[in-house]
């Protein structure tokens, strides 16, 4: 009897305890996110005194968004993260085709070595890609940017698109070309739409890897070009931080990667589970 | 519909020898059955045949026409995949659709629709066609497969175990309606198989594989009744061909074999003698069936041989009883209602006109009894 009831109190715990747990690390996860909100409409003589009440204002808005070239920032970062992630996935996904299908000398060692490139810290790297990058006139350009942003994308990509085509058998592709598909018919009607889910997923984080990328376009871009990660970093001056514009811009920076994770996350979960598990 | 022929093809895998100095030819027309163990490079010869393996060496010939350096999509052949290779993001009708849709073999989509509907109703799978691959159990995958082999005319079909993940009663069903559909539409095709029954049933001719290497080529009666060797004996029929150790003795003008531990003189059949007299050693190998061995729990004269009842396996229509005579097991085929106890004393006798013999050492075919009847085949060809 006093078991039963124990259970009983129990089959009401378990779900109360999941709840409050998840609560507590939802909150653990998004308070950051609210705080910045908060701060972003907070005046800079509010900024310190006050923690919920306080009188809200588009002061930082209107300074970020109208008194400065964040537009421009922004545009710019959008053209060089996505330029990455383009040049990642058109050069990347064969890469992890042939490391998947064919067999070469060392070829485990090249993929270590692509594997490698995510290892070194981008700081240690920096100085010799800059000198390297002004002798050559690559420095503050696109081109530069994008180039050295494959350093963080394309080794992820390559990892979790080849553990996806090591899952399909080679039969499927013979297959389809018994059935009269030449290989570029089967490359993309057949093995894209099978590796989508991983593809996806991989290139959604590179994407977000590239544009929230610092230590790079802070050494490698100059006048010409800013991303928004340099941006954000103007608002804090020398004499005053400004962390109301700074929240400002950090919650505009946030948006286009929240919307397209949100589109796309049924890929995401999937996309990164389920090749990994082979790869 | 084409001749396919093989010249000295030889294919690696890094230091593995899948497929050593292979010639075979398939006539137009022909039901050819690929037969032998698993990995003797039944396998890599279709896919050698169909272009998604390229051999070190030799020729692949279809239709006369070298076709080494043609790509597998040019080659117009068909192939049943072991594993199925369907497309998992297909379902089941672009499945089976698929080799028609392609600009190669392109058709119109009514056309499609009557060939799928055609395969499809064949197959038993016409309630599955909006199911997705992974919907499907792995005999209804089979059958998908099979389908996708099927709608196309090509020169050859090459199908890798088409039936093995069916039930019983599916595939000899199945067995069949390719058997029909072969004769009916005269097509070539190459047919891998470890089933000796679906073997012998389906094949015009069969090829027996083993490391690589083809054993014998022949029709299934050659196989069971003048197997090459040892090893291809052992291949066909079941329960398995008794092979016994036995001992050449000469006396003058006569031949006779015992068994070791037996004083039993087994006499060989007439027109065997003299090739048994010529033979170089007198260590003969005796191929014996289980359903030309008699058995008795009386001793019915002094030609029988005296054993015990090791093991009594009934299996519908027969019942295969072990015998253990000396040291040796052998199998014999009685009767379904044949009750034995374990240990048991039993009496059995050897039928020797039926007796295939091997060379001792080698284990190549010496000869049997009526040779001329079961190679006429051969002769002719």
């Amino acid at each position: 009897m006093n078991q039963h009831k124990q259970k009983g109190i129990m089959r009401i715990l378990e779900p109360v305890g999941r709840n409050l747990g998840l609560t507590l690390f939802a909150m653990f996860a998004l308070f950051p996110l609210i705080w910045m909100v908060i701060c972003a409409f907070k005046s800079d003589a509010q900024m310190y005194n006050t923690v919920f009440r306080f009188t809200p204002t588009l002061e930082n808005f209107r300074a970020v968004l109208i008194g400065s070239d964040y537009f421009r920032a922004f545009f710019q970062n959008l053209l060089v993260a996505g330029g990455a992630v383009i040049v990642t996935v058109i050069a990347g996904v064969p890469c992890a085709y042939a490391l998947a299908r064919y067999n070469f000398r060392k070829k485990e060692d090249v993929a270590f070595q692509i594997l490698s490139f995510k290892f070194a810290p981008e700081i240690m790297v920096i100085l010799p890609i800059f000198l390297i990058f002004q002798k050559i006139g690559i420095y503050d350009t696109y081109l530069g940017l994008i180039w050295v942003y494959q350093l963080i994308t394309m080794p992820l990509l390559i990892w979790v698109v080849r553990g996806y085509f090591e899952d399909i058998s080679v039969e499927v592709e013979q297959a389809a070309q018994l059935d009269g598909y030449t290989w570029y018919e089967v490359f993309f009607k057949t093995l894209i739409p099978l590796i989508k889910p991983g593809l996806v997923a991989s290139a959604l984080l590179a994407f977000i890897f590239a544009w929230n990328s610092f230590t790079f376009p802070l050494i490698l871009s100059g006048s010409k070009i800013q991303t928004i990660t340099i941006t954000a970093l103007r608002y804090i001056a020398s004499d005053t931080v400004h962390y109301g514009q700074v929240a400002v811009a950090s919650t505009i920076a946030v948006l286009p990667e929240v919307i397209v994770a949100l589109f796309i996350q049924k890929h995401l979960v999937r996309g990164l589970s389920f090749g990994a598990v082979k790869g | 519909m084409a001749q396919i022929e093989l010249q000295g093809i030889t294919k690696k895998f890094g230091d593995v020898t899948a497929l050593s100095d292979i010639d075979l030819t398939v006539r137009d027309n022909e039901f050819f059955v690929l037969f032998g163990p698993a990995g003797a490079g039944k396998t890599t010869l279709l896919k050698t045949i169909a272009g998604a393996e390229f051999p070190e060496q030799g020729l692949v010939k279809i239709d006369g026409q070298i076709m080494n350096h043609t790509e597998s999509k040019d080659r117009n052949v068909s192939m049943v995949f072991e594993n199925y290779a369907l497309y998992p993001n297909l379902s089941v009708y672009d499945n089976i659709a698929s080799p028609m849709r392609s600009k190669l073999y392109k058709r119109d989509e009514d056309y499609i629709r009557q060939s799928v509907d055609k395969v499809t109703n064949m197959m038993k799978i016409n309630h599955l066609l909006e199911r997705k691959p992974s919907q499907l159990s792995n005999g209804q995958r089979q059958r998908v497969a099979l389908g996708r082999c099927l709608v196309r005319n090509p020169n050859v079909f090459l199908m890798d175990e088409p039936l093995a993940h069916l039930d019983a009663k599916l595939r000899h069903f199945m067995r069949g309606e390719l058997k029909e559909m072969q004769t009916s539409i005269n097509s070539t095709t190459i047919y891998v198989t470890h089933d000796y029954m679906e073997a012998m049933s389906l094949a015009d001719r069969i090829a027996v594989l083993n490391h690589g290497r083809i054993i014998q080529t022949g029709t299934a009666q050659e196989m069971y009744y003048t197997p090459r060797n040892e090893f291809v004996a052992c291949l066909f029929g079941e329960p398995e061909i008794n092979i016994l150790e036995a001992r050449r003795q000469v006396n003058g003008a006569d031949v006779y074999l015992t068994l070791p531990g037996q004083s039993v003189k087994l006499l060989p059949a007439e027109d065997t003698a003299a090739a048994l007299r010529e033979a170089e050693t007198d260590n003969i190998h005796i191929g014996m069936r289980g359903n030309d061995i008699s058995f008795a729990f009386e001793k019915n004269g002094d030609d029988w041989i005296e054993g015990s009842v090791y093991a009594n396996e009934p299996i519908g229509n027969k019942v295969i009883m072990t015998v253990k005579v000396g040291d040796i097991k052998i199998a014999v085929t009685c009767p379904n209602d044949t009750a034995a106890d374990m240990d048991q004393t039993v009496y059995i006798k050897f039928n020797m006109v039926n007796a295939i013999y091997f060379h001792g050492e080698t284990q190549e075919f010496i000869i049997r009894n009526n040779m001329s009847r079961y190679t006429k085949d051969q002769q002719e060809g």
